[in-house]
């Protein structure tokens, strides 16, 4: 399969290779590369495809990947670049009459238009005789130095490798825009960001014709972006006030429903409802092709659970109020109580092994502490197989993207087998976001561990 | 709130057990309304599996409204049937009223198109 060059935007290179592998399946293409040769410090990487339609079509809905090109050559230096592509003199032909325009870009230095013009004009021996156009060109070349990271501009300085090649495609990081959450009518305090959000749907392999659910839908970030490409969504939250948009940043715009209808999704985000993921009233079965969702960390929305504090007797509900029994009030809210990472992570895990079909996905984001991290933090299930985990540092603590494909049907709870084998990889290793809230708001001090089992 | 999800929705108090009562809940006083949406056939075959359909059956005479007895053969070339489950799971809607559980009596509100699935504090 020929090569082509992948020019990757340069943001969470973490996630970059996870979402080319997403998107491959998603497009149905077959794809191969060497793992081997990605590096995180290059925006650019070279991967092997049937043909340019299939590539075209495999970056359309990337987030991560700017354009396409089809390879033409490289090298350590314009010399060794024009070898190469005048190997082939006979691919040229095809571009001698169509309009045209080079695109030269560079990391890591920045070239100024006179250094763009003098590059593009050394590609005269290709002989091209058609107009040059920057709008509409039939074709377009693209020029790639890499100068790899650095802090200053070294101005005499080799690139590392120069990359020439046809554009054959672009990915959609115009959505980052069009979904960004300072655009958007309704919003809360833990709207997920647009980039992340729209990588989250790839990861999920949101399409049209799937059903995909967030259990803590919040300001239905997810739903939106999963809807976007296609797929039908629903959501939930123990909080209806972030439904409904009686919360948050912007209130009083009807919520989820405003940004349904900023971004016509109506037709596709089928509904919210309020529930506890802990209580759910999900009837039984398999439901969903994918769940995606931010657990709550508890860090900045306190996670909650519906439940009494030690077994106090329910009186509550049945008392008086105005005559009616309180919990028969429209204004009842039942008690709640803490509800700790480890248990919401574990319980998130069952719940996807029972409601995801075979081949479906959770996708949901897993706080990790960095110094400790430990591949074994990663909880595991005999139907749930690890497909990417990406890490976004902050410091002291990272957020990690976790992929999950659902393998295998689920014997539910038969004999407590295959319950006993989830959580963590090992029953004695906790993992590391278990109390991670206090973790977080002591600056993620070492503590030992039985502090942190009574804590 | 649309047909399809109440469709996927039952009871879950405690102790409220019995699959034949708490499942399909029964609607009251609703008021409903008809939102015109695309139809995605694809979406359509695919949930079919998904969807109970003795439930959505009974549901559908609960609210008067249409619905062929079985899934045929072919569902995905069947525009008739096609059209008769998009227009009862995808747009009617459920803007008000409740949804009461045959099981324990538990009455689920809607408001908005809102359903409001939390259990109160003896039900947990």
């Amino acid at each position: 399969m020929p090569p082509f060059i992948v020019h990757f935007a340069h943001y969470h290179e973490d996630f970059r290779l996870a979402e080319l592998d997403a998107l491959s399946l998603l497009e149905n293409i077959q794809i191969s590369y060497d793992r081997s040769k990605y590096s995180p410090d290059s925006p650019i990487f070279l991967i092997d495809i049937e043909n340019s339609e299939q590539a075209e079509k495999l970056v359309r809905r990337a987030i991560l990947i700017r354009s396409i090109s089809e390879y033409w050559g490289s090298g350590h230096s314009y010399d060794d670049l024009f070898t190469e592509v005048k190997k082939r003199p006979e691919r040229w032909d095809a571009y001698k009459q169509c309009s045209f325009k080079f695109t030269v870009d560079s990391f890591g230095k920045s070239l100024t238009q006179e250094q763009k013009i003098e590059i593009i004009e050394r590609f005269s021996f290709l002989g091209f005789m058609g107009p040059i156009r920057m709008k509409n060109a039939e074709q377009e070349f693209f020029v790639f130095e890499d100068y790899g990271e650095s802090d200053k501009p070294v101005p005499n300085q080799q690139a590392r490798m120069i990359w020439f090649g046809r554009v054959i495609g672009r990915g959609s990081r115009d959505l980052v825009d069009r979904f960004d959450v300072k655009k958007r009518t309704y919003l809360g305090n833990t709207t997920m960001d647009a980039e992340l959000s729209l990588l989250m749907a790839n990861q999920a392999l949101a399409r049209p014709g799937s059903l995909v659910y967030d259990p803590f839908v919040g300001t239905g970030s997810f739903l939106l972006t999963c809807s976007h490409f296609g797929a039908c969504s629903v959501g939930s939250d123990i909080d209806g006030r972030q439904i409904r948009g009686t919360a948050g940043f912007r209130r009083n715009v009807d919520g989820i429903r405003a940004n349904l209808a900023q971004y016509n999704l109506g037709s596709r985000v089928l509904d919210t409802a309020v529930f506890d993921i802990c209580r759910n009233p999900w009837r039984p079965g398999a439901l969903f092709d994918a769940i995606v969702t931010d657990p709550p960390y508890g860090v900045r929305a306190g996670a909650k659970r519906l439940g009494r504090r030690n077994g106090t007797v329910p009186e509550n509900s049945f008392r008086i109020v105005d005559g009616v029994t309180n919990y028969k009030r429209s204004d009842y809210y039942p008690p709640t109580v803490p509800y700790e990472m480890s248990d919401v992570i574990s319980d998130l895990m069952e719940f996807a092994a029972e409601k995801l079909v075979v081949g479906g996905r959770l996708v949901y984001w897993l706080p990790t502490v960095a110094e400790e991290y430990d591949p074994r933090d990663v909880p595991v299930h005999p139907v749930l197989k690890l497909v990417a985990n990406s890490e976004q540092p902050f410091g002291g603590w990272s957020r990690r993207l976790i992929t999950m494909e659902k393998i295998d049907r689920f014997r539910g709870d038969a004999n407590g087998d295959e319950l006993s084998r989830c959580g963590s990889g090992d029953s004695h290793h906790d993992p590391a976001h278990k109390n991670f809230r206090d973790r977080y708001f002591s600056k993620f001090e070492p503590i030992d561990n039985e502090a942190a089992q009574t804590g | 709130m649309r047909i399809i999800t109440h469709n996927m929705l039952k009871c879950h108090v405690k102790n409220c057990t019995d699959p034949n009562k708490q499942f399909p809940l029964r609607f009251k006083d609703v008021q409903l309304e008809q939102v015109e949406a695309e139809r995605n056939d694809e979406f359509l075959v695919r949930m079919l599996p998904r969807l109970d359909w003795p439930a959505l059956l009974k549901t559908s005479k609960e609210l008067g409204m249409g619905l062929p007895e079985s899934i045929p053969e072919n569902p995905g070339e069947d525009e008739e049937f096609l059209q008769a489950v998009h227009t009862f799971i995808m747009e009617t809607h459920v803007k008000e009223g409740s949804m009461v559980c045959d099981g324990c009596a538990h009455e689920y509100k809607i408001s908005n198109g809102i359903p409001n699935m939390l259990l109160a504090e003896h039900e947990i």
